[in-house]
């Protein structure tokens, strides 16, 4: 069996993202066993075209696209990368703002991320520059809102409150 | 017009058994599985439970052969509109089960933007069969239930159609 270069330890691949984007790579940690970056809107199509087509990287596996409403901080664009040859896996955040939340659109860099992009626009209503078809997956063609943001109001609950426990969303990290 | 409209036969109340019999121990189903429901509708059809002996056949192959559906697991919003339109493709006279906390009310999924709560929103349901999911015992109860429902009907007031038709917009 020919061998393949084994995984990057997940500090050794935040490392050289960090000397290679410096001052773009606004938060570099390593979280449950792999490298999570946060980069800039403006280097972040930059930074994923690096972790694909960079042997070292070479992360030529899309797992998903998503997003996370973080209230008055604003939408953040979740993007999960794996290398199907050296094993290793990295995840990449970005902030969509807040007001009409924009984020670039990866889905020609990965084919794959068309419709995760199209599901993240309908569910968050984060809009993907550059996709190529951003019309709805899932939802209903007459659904309105978008349900997974944290101020959608859920009309089930507005007659009957949660019978549990708030939950704080807090996880580990 | 047909025979059962025009005769009085069907007043006798040995004739009104008789037809009832017939019917209850002859029910094609529609499978209607949409989630882990489906798993143990299709369970009670198989030889363990073998729902068969109660009259209840396996499985019709579109709606117009059918006279029972079973809607079994989670209906959402976007689904809604194609069980409509499967139970109204059933001819009379048609019962329908609602198979499953999810189909019964929405059950975990209460508070959900995409799921129905309660399929019987969309279509009339005969019998409610509580779980999450039921076993295939209760299913076997509620065709028994269902049974002893038929047993006592009219048979030309539900021939009518007026039994099965779509709950009137409120």
């Amino acid at each position: 069996m020919a061998s393949s270069p084994g995984p990057l330890p997940p500090a050794e691949i935040t490392r050289r993202l960090q000397a290679r984007f410096g001052e773009d790579l606004l938060e570099a940690s390593v979280a449950l066993g792999q490298a999570v970056v946060r980069v800039t809107p403006e280097r972040y199509r930059e930074l994923v075209g690096t972790l694909r087509d960079d042997a070292e990287f070479a992360c030529d596996f899309l797992d998903f696209v998503s997003a996370v409403d973080r209230g008055e901080d604003g939408m953040e664009v979740v993007v999960q990368l794996w290398s199907t040859s050296r094993r290793h896996q990295v995840r990449v955040k970005v902030a969509a703002g807040t007001d009409e939340p924009r984020a670039r659109s990866i889905s020609d860099l990965y084919p794959g991320a068309n419709w995760h992009e199209r599901e993240t626009w309908e569910l968050f209503g984060i809009d993907f520059e550059g996709h190529p078809q951003l019309v709805k997956l899932l939802l209903p063609e007459q659904f309105e809102g978008h349900p997974l943001r944290k101020d959608f109001a859920l009309t089930t609950r507005l007659a009957k409150p949660w019978p549990g426990e708030e939950t704080t969303g807090e996880g580990p990290e | 017009m047909g025979l059962i409209e025009r005769t009085p036969l069907v007043n006798l109340q040995p004739v009104k058994f008789l037809l009832n019999w017939g019917r209850k121990y002859s029910l094609w189903v529609m499978n209607f599985g949409l989630a882990c429901c489906a798993i143990e509708l299709i369970a009670t059809s198989t030889s363990k439970h073998d729902f068969i002996r109660l009259g209840v056949i396996p499985f019709a192959h579109g709606p117009r052969q059918a006279d029972l559906l079973v809607v079994a697991g989670t209906v959402t919003d976007k689904m809604a509109p194609a069980l409509k339109r499967v139970y109204d493709q059933i001819p009379d006279p048609k019962y329908t089960i609602s198979f499953g906390s999810c189909s019964n009310c929405g059950g975990p999924y209460w508070d959900s933007y995409s799921v129905t709560k309660g399929v019987d929103q969309i279509i009339p349901v005969d019998v409610y069969v509580p779980g999450c999911p039921p076993r295939p015992e209760a299913l076997l109860h509620g065709i028994i239930k269902l049974q002893e429902k038929i047993a006592h009907e009219d048979i030309r007031e539900k021939w009518s159609g007026k039994l099965t038709g779509a709950p009137a917009p409120s």
